[in-house]
């Protein structure tokens, strides 16, 4: 008789941390949960002369930034400027954020807090793969997009741009 | 075991510091000692060993970028010093305007200005984004930034960059929501249907990691 109590007590503790084990959610955190200073978007665009090189995506630039293909026309010697991808991030404050609008250019965020005129001081950094292209110290300003001419594709040039959010 | 004056006093021999006197009384110690005798050979042939591998000059990695951030904190430095200049003699100022007797004109004056530009905060003020310094850890390349007016955008132009190969696929992803776990230091994406896209981390280095590839 002990020893089927011991052995049903054994199976009770087991089933017993089973059920906790699936009741505690994973320790992910919501983005919502971090401090944040700010909001980005981020696109990836391949910018080029020729129509046949374009790839057919079919993404659409953020509401807030009217006008996007015109104005990157006055920076880069390209007719045709196709957003390849895009992401919307948060700024968090107190850890890096990263922009991923694909797997071969990023963006890593390290927010330095709010800059004047509604702006918010960060350090960037641009990674191609695994190389880091470029560290900035920069302002970003609403209504104000960075562009960011990155490396030579086919006969164009990829480029990056980033937007801080109205929201 | 040798007391750290006497010490002092090889190796400035050794280096060539001593002036005239000291060099003639160290060289007559150095006659009767001939314990310091050996320990001056071995540092002489030491300080000969370290001379001959180390280069005379060594370049300071990344300077550049060590210079720019430099600069960047001299300006900020410079800043934080004239705005606490302005704050500290801020009050003492108003204090003498008040009692000057075209104190109310030019307050008036200088009220309707303030009102002006409050009610029209774009004037006066630049709104543009800025870089403030930039560091290209590839030499080959640099990095030019100014502020296109016509674009109304501030561009940061890479030039230099290697070519992505042609035949290399770049597909885009659209991301519009993370979930962050610090403890991991991991980031999880996710599309507009709530699936999850991709994962960064960071490899053992602390190059970023995203998986799947």
């Amino acid at each position: 008789m002990k020893l089927f109590l011991s052995a049903l007590s054994l199976i009770f503790c087991a089933a017993q941390a089973c059920a906790q084990d699936q009741d505690s959610p994973p320790p992910i955190i919501s983005a919502a949960k971090h401090a944040t200073d700010g909001h980005v978007w981020g696109a990836l665009i391949f910018a080029t002369n020729d129509a046949s090189q374009l790839t057919g995506a079919k993404e659409e630039a953020h509401s807030d930034l009217p006008n996007l293909h015109q104005r990157l026309a006055k920076v880069f010697p390209f007719k045709h400027f196709e957003i390849l991808g895009q992401h919307r991030q948060d700024i968090f404050r107190e850890y890096e954020s990263w922009v991923v609008p694909s797997r071969d250019l990023f963006m890593k965020i390290d927010s330095k807090g709010p800059a004047d005129k509604d702006g918010v001081n960060m350090h960037l950094q641009v990674w191609h793969k695994h190389q880091v292209l470029v560290k900035s110290d920069a302002v970003l300003r609403k209504d104000s997009p960075l562009f960011i001419g990155g490396p030579p594709w086919k006969e164009g040039r990829l480029i990056f741009v980033l937007f801080l959010e109205r929201r | 075991m040798k007391h750290p004056s006497e010490e002092h006093d090889l190796i400035r021999w050794i280096d060539g510091e001593m002036n005239e006197d000291e060099r003639v009384t160290f060289e007559a110690r150095l006659k009767q000692d001939p314990a310091l005798a050996t320990e001056v050979q071995k540092m002489s042939a030491l300080s000969a060993s370290l001379r001959a591998h180390m280069p005379a000059e060594m370049r300071v990695p990344h300077a550049d970028y060590f210079n720019t951030q430099i600069e960047v904190r001299i300006t900020q430095m410079a800043l934080d010093e004239a705005r606490a200049k302005q704050s500290a003699s801020g009050w003492s100022a108003v204090l003498q305007l008040l009692s000057k007797p075209w104190f109310a004109l030019a307050g008036a004056t200088a009220l309707a200005v303030v009102g002006f530009l409050l009610l029209n905060p774009e004037i006066g003020v630049a709104s543009e984004s800025m870089i403030l310094s930039s560091y290209t850890p590839n030499t080959r390349v640099q990095a030019r930034t100014y502020h296109d007016a016509g674009a109304d955008a501030t561009v940061l132009m890479l030039d230099g960059l290697d070519a992505v190969p042609a035949d290399r696929k770049i597909a885009g992803i659209n991301i519009q929501r993370t979930e962050m776990e610090p403890e991991l230091a991991s980031t999880t994406m996710f599309d507009g249907q709530g699936t999850a896209v991709l994962m960064i981390s960071h490899d053992a280095l602390g190059n970023p990691m995203i998986s799947p590839r």
